[in-house]
């Protein structure tokens, strides 16, 4: 295989790259059944690592959904957001006499340029979609299940928020793979903002704050570790699905997920505005909290 | 700014962020957090040559309604479109926090009524999402908010207050559908997707965001009550949304879950016949769906005032009640 070309577009071969020889099950978390024909765009199921089940949750960028004509190139449309919070929702299901040691990892393969914009998604509330995985995907986190965001090509603004996002950790295939992690590109920005392209280039060399790129997301505390090859994957996400069931045994679930990464992008010194905000909050709420209390 | 009376009778849609946060809650009983007194503007604006707001686009505070502690979150659509950056972000999500402290402390003290004195949050959104000048900060933020929500679930009320000009979108719109109750004004708008974006994405042929008309019957209060994604329409004015939040906290919390469109498997199962019916019906525009429903003649209630939409309008019905 020809891994220079990167893995944008490549999800499906990532999972085979994952997951054991021959034991990826789509649609399929135990005996729960997922309906095979909604959202094309997902690939979702259940697969072994070195014999463990985990289920995937995966952007499969070569398929078109043939009723939402939006849906191409990896976009999660109405459709693919829903079966990818059915996938989540069963596995909680699946585990849900497990004490939380045994809850199942979920493995999430992102490589999604968007979520589906159109009249009919606005109608029909495409917001709502992308909202439900999210929020399933954070009770999973808070259930136990260790939850690792794999980068291997785009992880795009909204569509990185709903795939992604709300992972325990998010790891991400170096940049030279062509790995994207960005709300906007620059030209956009310059476009919307009315800042001068040659103004935001030249800031965006070493300002993390808006700057496209998995290095600077790294120092945001938007990703965990960078894997700088293709044949680490496996090993990394092993290792990472470890370490989050070791912290959620010991009670450290602040240290993970979205509240883990505000904590890591002030000790990496990306984003220190945030702490002290909140400090003064809790500050300015203790003084006056008695009077709102006992009304 | 105008006083608590005045303000009541004030349009919601002229109302900016602070009078909205002092208005929605009971007479002189806001008190603000980190207001701009406290300066804490985002350090990353500067940088940029762009201007600074000390509340950074967002007024975050205290207040009652009947016994209740409310944590208020209201967005100022004039700074910067509302958009989130960091330390709009950490407002936002620390409100949510504290709501929850609250609620723990409430259970401790009062552990035989503390449903009279159950915490709720407030978030009168006016925000197109990601603030684009410090985008990767604020995408971060948006995925604590809903982390935050998360937490909340099943123990304090979470209510989305929607009458703003900008409305609510980007990942603020998915945020927004993340909560528990919807309230909404005929001039509030709520979806993901922009139409200023849907056009430059699909062609003026899909979507033109300069026909107002359509812009306001896809995404706006009227088309959102009819799909059951909001769950009141409320006139514009401050005194509207109020009263409505006032009726809300009179009802107990397990009929405040029964108002959520999304977060669990059988929602998510419910929105899906709602997808099929997308596709099987073909609608090429929101007053398709009004008539399927059962509105006989669509067109006739867009020009229609609050009270008798609200006496005529037929809504989607839901089997889970």
């Amino acid at each position: 295989m020809d891994y220079e070309q990167g893995m944008i577009g490549r999800g499906r071969d990532a999972l085979e790259m994952i997951f054991d020889a021959d034991s990826i099950k789509e649609n399929l978390i135990d005996d729960i059944q997922i309906e095979a024909e909604i959202g094309p765009g997902a690939v979702v199921g259940t697969g072994l690592l070195d014999g463990e089940k985990a289920t995937f949750i995966a952007n499969d960028a070569q398929a078109i959904n043939p009723r939402f004509n939006v849906v191409y190139f990896g976009v999660i449309g109405m459709e693919e957001a829903y079966k990818m919070a059915l996938a989540v929702y069963s596995t909680i299901e699946a585990d849900k006499d497990k004490p939380l040691e045994q809850k199942r990892p979920l493995v999430l393969i992102v490589d999604t340029p968007g979520n589906g914009p159109g009249k009919t998604e606005e109608i029909f509330g495409m917001n709502k979609a992308t909202g439900s995985y999210q929020l399933a995907l954070a009770e999973a986190r808070k259930l136990g299940h260790p939850i690792i965001a794999m980068v291997i090509g785009r992880a795009i603004s909204g569509a990185f928020l709903c795939h992604g996002l709300q992972a325990d950790q998010i790891l991400a295939l170096d940049k030279t793979f062509g790995t994207m992690i960005h709300v906007m590109p620059l030209t956009s920005i310059s476009r919307i903002t009315k800042i001068d392209i040659e103004r935001l280039e030249e800031l965006s060399k070493d300002n993390p704050v808006f700057a496209a790129g998995v290095d600077f997301f790294h120092r945001l505390g938007g990703v965990e570790e960078i894997v700088k090859k293709v044949e680490d994957m496996k090993a990394t996400i092993k290792k990472h699905i470890a370490e989050v069931r070791e912290a959620k045994k010991a009670g450290q679930q602040e240290k993970l997920g979205p509240w883990g990464r505000g904590a890591l992008g002030d000790e990496r010194g990306g984003r220190v505005a945030r702490k002290k905000v909140m400090e003064k909050m809790t500050e300015e709420y203790n003084a006056v909290a008695d009077k709102y209390l006992n009304a | 700014m105008l006083s608590w009376d005045e303000l009541q009778k004030a349009k919601f849609t002229e109302a900016n962020a602070r009078e909205r946060a002092f208005g929605l809650v009971d007479k002189g009983t806001f008190t603000e957090f980190v207001s701009p007194r406290d300066r804490m503007p985002s350090p990353h604006l500067p940088v940029l040559g762009e201007a600074i707001g000390y509340d950074d686009g967002v007024v975050t505070g205290i207040g009652l309604i009947g016994k209740r502690p409310v944590f208020v979150v209201s967005q100022e659509g004039r700074f910067i479109g509302g958009a989130v950056g960091e330390v709009h972000g950490a407002k936002m999500v620390q409100a949510i926090k504290l709501a929850l402290k609250a609620y723990e402390d409430v259970k401790v003290k009062y552990p035989d009524s503390y449903e009279e004195r159950l915490p709720a949050v407030v978030i009168s959104f006016e925000t197109g999402g990601v603030r684009l000048h410090e985008s990767n900060a604020g995408l971060l933020a948006h995925a604590e908010v809903m982390d935050q929500f998360q937490d909340a679930r099943g123990k304090i009320p979470i209510i989305a207050v929607i009458g703003s000009k900008i409305g609510c979108f980007g990942g603020m719109g998915f945020v927004g559908a993340a909560t528990d109750v919807i309230i909404m004004s005929e001039q509030g708008r709520l979806g993901l997707t922009g139409p200023e974006v849907i056009e430059q994405e699909m062609g003026k042929d899909e979507f033109d965001a300069s026909n107002k008309a359509l812009v306001f019957r896809t995404t706006g209060g009227k088309h959102k009550y009819i799909m059951q994604d909001a769950n009141f329409l409320v006139e514009d004015s401050v005194a509207g949304f109020y009263q409505q939040l006032q009726e809300v906290m009179k009802l107990p919390f397990a009929e405040i879950e029964k108002f959520r469109r999304i977060g669990s498997k059988k929602l998510v199962e419910e929105q899906l016949e709602l997808v099929k019916l997308a596709v099987g019906l073909g609608a090429k525009d929101s007053m398709d769906v009004w008539k399927y429903y059962g509105n006989e003649d669509p067109a006739k209630l867009v020009d229609m005032g609050p009270d008798e939409f609200l006496k005529v309008a037929k809504r989607r019905e839901r089997k889970l009640g």
